[in-house]
């Protein structure tokens, strides 16, 4: 397993500066106009990031490669799911970081108060979509992977604006601690529900 | 002992099918998988790898049994394709610090020695190599983790004279060892004029011989001779069968039943491996 995340790492090493873009582009979008830019950020990141090494695998034709490696599917899967956590991680706490910042940088830019659901509500967002997006990775072929990729990223720029407002909603209403842990403790069994699946499909398929 | 043993491998695609397939590779050898483009020797590779899942039959490789000893079999194993699997921005050496961790067996200095004889630039990007470079470093990689099977699928097709002598050379180079086996699977029959053990011919999908090369040469014959000596008859004899207006040209499988047959009114030749691959993918009669 730690060789296959490994592997990821080598692979992406001359994108990891990637991240800091994705960062860089995403705040200066978001900040500015959207109090819940701590949110968007984050997911925005993560999930591009998640993305840009599904990219990789499929301009390398990284399944097959793999395949002749002796690795079971059910461990290149399980490493595949540990790297979305990787990156939700470094999407998410770098958002809260730069939002920490900015708001003792730029009071005028009057952002709220922010507390630990700042941090769990994207990361959920981003494992809840990483659980419809990977099954379809790992389970279309290599034209239909990239398909799903750009659409995504469609599906995550419409809505844009739509969580942004959900988000607004979120914090006027507020969310007891377990709604929260009961929200959480959801998306992570369909996480995990989602690795069992993709395991499976990916598994049967042909490469 | 057998490096593999395939038995009643099936696997059903809307074009083509790989028909209950049973093949013995042996151990120490190097076997030549012959057949036109497109009849299965991929698909049979893919099997053994693990890449394509058999409707039914199962795969032994090295004595031991796909999936389920999928990862012995692949720290055992050497895979060799005219498709590089590698990811074509990283370099000759980010690539081997990538792929080593995964072998218990990695010899980090084999693999420096083989970089040096066959002049690939560590520095090096994987998408700056030529194809036959591609060829070479998947070698280098396989034969350093000490393979003791050499599973390779069309890896000189594309390939310039050259190389593809030099390839051989080292082929022949690995089979010092008596327990290494090598399976090649190729349409460029040439190459295993040279080096083949054993010759397993597949066509549309399904095992046609999986002989000694010699004895497959000595069985088969090439015929020529006259129009007047063919008959319907006669004609079911031959593999397959080239008629010009002045004679024809014939493959048959038993050489000592045609030299009774036609004694000394025709012609016989030694065939090579491809007039067999030829005529027993053509088939029944061809007009010239």
């Amino acid at each position: 397993m730690l060789n296959l995340l490994r592997k990821d790492f080598i692979a992406l090493k001359s994108t990891l500066w990637l991240g800091i873009m994705f960062l860089a582009v995403f705040s200066v979008a978001f900040i500015p106009k959207l109090s819940s830019s701590i949110h968007l950020v984050g997911i925005y990141t993560a999930f591009a990031l998640l993305n840009q090494g599904t990219m990789i695998d499929i301009k390398n034709k990284n399944h097959n490669f793999l395949i002749t490696l002796p690795v079971k599917r059910r461990h290149i899967v399980q490493a595949k799911y540990i790297t979305a956590i990787v990156y939700t991680l470094f999407g998410v706490l770098a958002s809260f970081g730069i939002h920490l910042l900015v708001k003792q940088s730029f009071p005028a830019l009057n952002k709220p108060d922010y507390s630990v659901l700042d941090i769990l509500v994207p990361a959920g967002i981003v494992l809840l979509l990483a659980s419809i997006y990977l099954p379809l990775f790992y389970s279309l072929s290599k034209k239909g992977a990239s398909v799903i990729n750009v659409v995504f990223l469609i599906i995550l720029l419409a809505l844009a604006q739509p969580t942004a407002m959900l988000m607004n909603m979120v914090n006027e209403n507020g969310f007891n601690s377990i709604q929260a842990l009961f929200l959480m403790t959801s998306i992570l069994l369909l996480f995990i529900a989602s690795c069992c699946l993709t395991i499976y499909l990916f598994s049967r398929k042909d490469l | 002992m057998n490096a593999i043993e395939l038995r009643n491998l099936t696997k059903a695609y809307p074009q083509f099918t790989v028909d209950h397939v049973s093949l013995e590779v042996k151990k120490g050898f190097i076997t030549g998988l012959i057949g036109p483009n497109g009849v299965g020797k991929s698909t049979l590779i893919k099997m053994m790898l693990g890449m394509v899942r058999p409707d039914s039959g199962s795969v032994k490789i090295l004595g031991l049994d796909m999936p389920k000893d999928e990862l012995e079999i692949k720290q055992r194993i050497g895979i060799v394709s005219d498709d590089c699997f590698y990811y074509e921005h990283l370099t000759v050496s980010d690539s081997m610090k990538m792929i080593a961790p995964f072998y218990k067996k990695w010899n980090e200095k084999k693999f420096n020695r083989y970089l040096e004889q066959f002049e690939l630039s560590p520095k090096k990007k994987v998408e700056d190599l030529s194809k036959g470079m591609k060829v070479k470093f998947s070698l280098a990689i396989a034969l350093s983790h000490e393979a003791e099977l050499l599973i390779m699928d069309e890896p000189t097709s594309g390939l310039d004279p050259v190389f593809r002598r030099e390839l051989l050379d080292l082929l022949a180079d690995m089979m010092q060892d008596e327990n290494n086996s090598i399976i090649f699977s190729t349409h460029i029959t040439t190459d295993l004029d040279r080096v083949a053990d054993y010759i397993a011919f597949i066509n549309r999908g399904k095992l046609v011989f999986n002989e000694a090369k010699d004895e497959v040469l000595d069985r088969y014959a090439i015929l020529k001779g006259d129009q007047q000596l063919l008959d319907s008859d006669v004609r079911n004899k031959f593999v397959g069968i080239r008629e010009t207006a002045v004679g024809f040209e014939g493959l048959v499988d038993n050489r000592q039943e045609a030299e009774q047959l036609f004694g000394n009114y025709v012609v016989f030749n030694k065939p090579s491996l491809e007039d067999i691959m030829y005529f027993t993918a053509k088939g029944g009669r061809i007009h010239a």
